[in-house]
C-alpha cells in the first residue's frame, strides 16, 4: 500500500513538473536580461524537453485500468466543491506526449528559425506559456480549469499570431482570432453554467449526467460544442485560422495546426458521454461542412502557409464528424496522427520559407506564393523527403499513420448516417488532390521562381531544423500506430482503449484504392498544367465568410453601439447626472441638518451641564461664611417641615 | 405678655443679630463676637425657660457653664486666628484660599 502511494506522490511530483517546466520557461524568459537572451534559446527547449521526459515517466506510471487521479479542494460555492487536480488516463497521456513532444520539437526548431530576430525573449516565453496551458487543458481533471487553461492558450495564441507586432496584417489577424474565439468562449461558458446548474459539478469524473433533463443537457452540449467551433476554428467561425497564418511559421506548427486546434476535438473526446444523438447529429454536420468547406479551400490556395491552415480546418472537421457520427476513439487517434504530421508539414513549409528568404535577401517577394516555386526538390532534397512522408500521412497513402487513423474514422463512419461514409470519402479524395498538387508545384513542377534569386543558395536549413523535420516525418509512419500497415488496432489502441472498433477490410481495401487512383489522377491532371495566376476574391476574403460577417454582424453592431451611445448619454447620464444633483442637495441638507439639529442638540446638551455644573460649583466656593449661610437655610426649611 | 416671653424674644433678637454678624462680617474675629452673642441668646432662653420653675437655678447654673465654656472657645479661637493671621497676615476667611481651586 505504502508503495503504491509512493509510486502515487512520485508521478504527481512528475505531472506537476510536465504542467509547470513550461510555466518555469515563460517565467526565466521574460525577467532575463536582453543581454542573455541567447541563453534563452538554449534553456527555453532544455526545459521543454525535461518536461517531455516527465510526460514519458507518467506514461509509463498509467495503465488503462489505473488511471492517474489526483485532486484537491480549491473552492466551494455554497456546498459544492471545485476541485482542482489532474485525471491521466491512458488518452490523456497520449495527448500530452503530443503535446509536450511537438512543443519540445518546435522550440528546437525555433532555435534556428528565429535566431536573430530581437523579439526572441518574448517569442519563447510566449511559446513556453503556451505550452503551460495547454498542457492543463489536457491534465485537469475539471471543466472549470479547462476553460480557464482555455482562454490561457487563447491568450497565447494572440500574443503569438500578432508576435511580428509592426506588421499591421498580424495585429488585425490576432485580434480577429482572439474576438472569434472569445464568441465561441461565450457559448462554453454558458454551458458549463447550465452543467453547474443541472449537473452540480464540473469535475469531469462525477458529472451527473442522469440528473440533467434532457433539453438542457442538450443545450449544455451545444453551447459547448460553441467553444469547440470557435477553438477549433469549425464552420461558420472557422475565418480566424487562414488569417492566423500571419505569425511565424513554427507557432503555426504548434499551436495552429498541431495542439491549440486540436484542443477542441480532445475536449470532445473528454465529455463525449455528455453529448446526446441531437448534439452528435449537430457536431457531425457543422465537422463535414467544415471538412468540405476547408477542403475545397486548400485546392484552391495559392499562399503555402493557407493551403496548409485550410488542410488543418479541413482535417478538425474531418475528427468532429467521426466524433458526431462515428467513433471517437478514432477521431483522437487521427488528432495524434495529424498533429504529427501536419505539425511538421508546417515546418517544412518553414524550412522553405526560410530558405527563399535567405537566398532573396536583396528583394522582397512573396515567399510563401507555390506559383512562384517549383523544382525545390533538387535544391532541399531533406525537406523534401520529409514532406513527401508526411504529405503522404496527410493524403492518407498506405503505410502512412494518417491512413491507418483515417481509416478508423471512416470505419467508424460506418455506424453513422451513410451520408457522413461519403463526405468521409469525399473529403479523403479532395485531401489528396490539394496534397497533391501542394507537392507538385513546390517542389516537383518546372523552376518558376522569380529570376533575380541565386538558385545555388537556396538549401536545406540548418542541421537541427532538418533534424527536426526528418523525426516529424518518422513519426508519420505507420509504425506510429500498429505494426501492421493496414489495421489500425494495434499497440496504440491496445494501450489506450482496446480495440471498440473492428478493423474492416472493405473500407481499408476501398480508401487505398480510391486514394492510389486519385493520386494517379491528380497526377496526371497536374502533369502538363501550369498553375492559374489570378485568386478569386471570394477566397482571399474566407468564401466571403468574411464579407457576410462584416456586412451582418460588424456593421448592425456599430449601429447598435451608435444607438446604445445615444442612449446612454441621453438617458443613462442624464439619469446619472440626475442623481448625483439630487445626491449633492441631499448632502447639503444633511449638512445642515448635522451643523445645527445634531450638532447644536449635542451642545445645548453640553451648555446645559455646564450650566447645571457651574450652579452647582458655586455652592462649594470655598466661603465658609456661605456654608453656613445655607445650613442655616436648610435647617430653618428642615424645622419649618417638622413643624408644620 | 409675661417675664419669660420678653426675655425669649430679646434672646431670639440677640440670636438673629448674632447670626446676621456671623453671616455678613469678613473679619474672622467679628465672626467670633457674633458666635458669643449667639451663646449669649442661649443664656437668655436658659434663664427664660427657667422663670417656670422659680425654685430651682438650674437654667442659671447651665448659663454660668456656658460662659465659662464661651470663654475657652473664644481663647481657642483667637488663638487659631492669631497663628493664621501669623502665618498668612490676614485675618479674613474668605481669603485664607490656599486649598481652593485657582481660576
Amino acid at each position: 500500500m505504502t508503495a503504491h502511494l509512493a509510486q502515487d506522490s512520485i508521478t504527481l511530483y512528475a505531472a506537476l513538473a510536465a504542467l509547470l517546466l513550461p510555466l518555469l520557461s515563460f517565467a526565466v524568459s521574460t525577467v532575463i536580461r536582453n543581454r542573455f537572451s541567447r541563453v534563452v534559446s538554449l534553456m527555453a527547449p532544455l526545459l521543454l524537453l525535461l518536461s517531455f521526459l516527465c510526460v514519458c515517466f507518467i506514461t509509463t506510471q498509467v495503465s488503462m485500468e489505473t488511471p492517474f487521479h489526483f485532486q484537491i479542494n480549491w473552492f466551494a460555492l455554497a456546498d459544492k466543491e471545485i476541485t482542482f487536480g489532474f485525471l491521466l488516463d491512458t488518452r490523456v497521456t497520449l495527448m500530452m506526449i503530443v503535446v509536450s513532444g511537438i512543443s519540445f520539437l518546435v522550440h528546437l526548431y525555433s532555435i534556428g528559425y528565429m535566431a536573430g530576430d530581437p523579439g526572441i525573449k518574448r517569442y519563447f516565453a510566449m511559446l513556453g506559456f503556451f505550452t503551460f496551458s495547454m498542457m492543463g487543458i489536457v491534465m485537469a481533471n475539471n471543466l472549470l480549469m479547462i476553460f480557464f487553461f482555455w482562454e490561457l492558450v487563447g491568450f497565447s495564441s494572440y500574443q503569438l499570431i500578432g508576435f511580428w507586432n509592426n506588421k499591421p496584417a498580424a495585429a488585425m489577424a490576432a485580434t480577429k482570432a482572439f474576438i472569434i474565439n472569445r464568441i465561441g468562449d461565450a457559448g462554453f461558458l454558458t454551458g458549463l453554467m447550465i452543467l453547474w446548474a443541472y449537473g452540480g459539478s464540473l469535475a469531469i469524473d462525477t458529472i451527473n449526467i442522469t440528473g440533467i433533463p434532457s433539453p438542457y443537457l442538450t443545450l449544455a452540449g451545444i453551447f459547448i460544442f460553441c467553444g469547440v467551433i470557435g477553438k477549433s476554428a469549425q464552420f461558420p467561425l472557422f475565418t480566424w485560422l487562414p488569417d492566423a497564418m500571419e505569425g511565424p511559421t513554427p507557432v503555426s506548427a504548434l499551436i495552429h495546426a498541431a495542439t491549440m486546434v486540436a484542443a477542441g476535438v480532445f475536449l470532445l473526446v473528454r465529455v463525449y458521454f455528455l453529448f446526446t444523438s441531437d448534439v452528435l447529429m449537430l457536431i457531425a454536420v457543422v465537422g463535414g461542412i467544415t471538412s468540405i468547406l476547408g477542403a475545397i479551400g486548400a485546392l484552391l490556395h495559392f499562399d503555402i502557409k493557407k493551403i496548409l491552415a485550410y488542410s488543418t480546418i479541413s482535417q478538425l472537421g474531418f475528427m468532429i464528424m467521426g466524433i458526431g457520427a462515428g467513433d471517437p476513439f478514432a477521431s483522437e487517434l487521427h488528432l495524434y496522427t495529424h498533429a504529427l504530421f501536419k505539425a511538421g508539414l508546417f515546418l517544412c513549409a518553414g524550412s522553405i520559407i526560410h530558405g527563399l528568404h535567405k537566398a532573396s535577401v536583396e528583394k522582397s517577394m512573396d515567399v510563401q506564393d507555390i506559383r512562384k516555386m517549383g523544382g525545390l526538390a533538387k535544391r532541399m532534397p531533406v525537406t523534401f523527403l520529409s514532406f513527401l512522408i508526411m504529405a503522404g500521412g496527410l493524403a492518407g497513402i498506405p503505410f502512412s499513420a494518417g491512413f491507418l487513423s483515417k481509416d478508423a474514422i471512416l470505419t467508424g463512419l460506418l455506424q453513422g448516417h451513410i451520408i457522413f461514409l461519403i463526405a468521409g470519402f469525399g473529403v479523403s479524395v479532395l485531401t489528396a488532390v490539394y496534397t497533391f498538387r501542394l507537392l507538385w508545384f513546390t517542389f516537383l513542377s518546372k523552376d518558376s521562381l522569380p529570376e533575380f534569386i541565386p538558385r545555388e543558395q537556396i538549401k536545406d536549413p540548418i542541421p537541427m531544423m532538418r533534424i527536426v523535420t526528418i523525426i516529424l516525418a518518422i513519426t508519420s509512419l505507420w509504425l506510429m500506430i500498429s505494426w501492421s500497415p493496414v489495421d489500425f488496432n494495434g499497440w496504440i489502441s491496445n494501450y489506450a482503449q482496446g480495440g471498440l472498433l473492428i478493423n474492416s477490410t472493405l473500407i481499408t481495401a476501398t480508401s487505398a484504392i480510391v486514394i492510389v487512383f486519385t493520386g494517379l489522377i491528380a497526377y496526371l491532371y497536374f502533369k502538363n498544367k501550369t498553375i492559374s495566376k489570378k485568386e478569386s476574391n471570394v477566397l482571399l476574403s474566407n468564401f466571403g465568410f468574411d464579407l457576410l460577417y462584416k456586412k451582418i454582424i460588424v456593421t448592425s453592431t456599430l449601429r447598435l453601439s451608435n444607438h446604445t451611445l445615444h442612449f446612454d448619454r441621453r438617458w443613462i447620464d442624464g439619469f446619472i447626472h440626475l442623481a448625483a444633483y439630487a445626491q449633492v442637495a441631499f448632502a447639503h441638507f444633511m449638512g445642515w441638518w448635522d451643523k445645527s439639529i445634531i450638532d447644536g442638540s449635542v451642545n445645548g446638551l453640553a451648555m446645559a451641564a455646564r450650566g447645571i455644573g457651574s450652579v452647582t460649583r458655586s455652592f462649594s466656593s470655598g466661603k465658609i461664611q456661605s456654608y453656613i449661610l445655607w445650613s442655616m437655610l436648610g435647617l430653618i426649611i428642615f424645622i419649618i417641615w417638622i413643624l408644620f | 405678655m409675661n417675664g419669660s416671653q420678653s426675655i425669649l424674644l430679646l434672646a431670639a433678637l440677640l440670636f438673629s443679630i448674632g447670626l446676621s454678624i456671623v453671616f455678613i462680617k469678613r473679619n474672622a474675629i467679628m465672626i467670633l463676637l457674633g458666635i458669643e452673642l449667639m451663646f449669649n441668646s442661649a443664656n437668655l432662653n436658659l434663664i427664660a425657660f427657667n422663670q417656670s420653675r422659680p425654685l430651682s437655678l438650674d437654667g442659671q447654673l447651665f448659663a454660668l457653664f456656658i460662659i465659662i465654656i464661651a470663654v475657652c472657645e473664644a481663647a481657642v479661637g483667637i488663638a487659631i486666628i492669631l497663628r493664621a493671621y501669623h502665618y498668612y497676615h490676614n485675618a479674613i476667611p474668605d481669603q485664607i484660599s490656599e486649598l481652593k481651586e485657582k481660576n
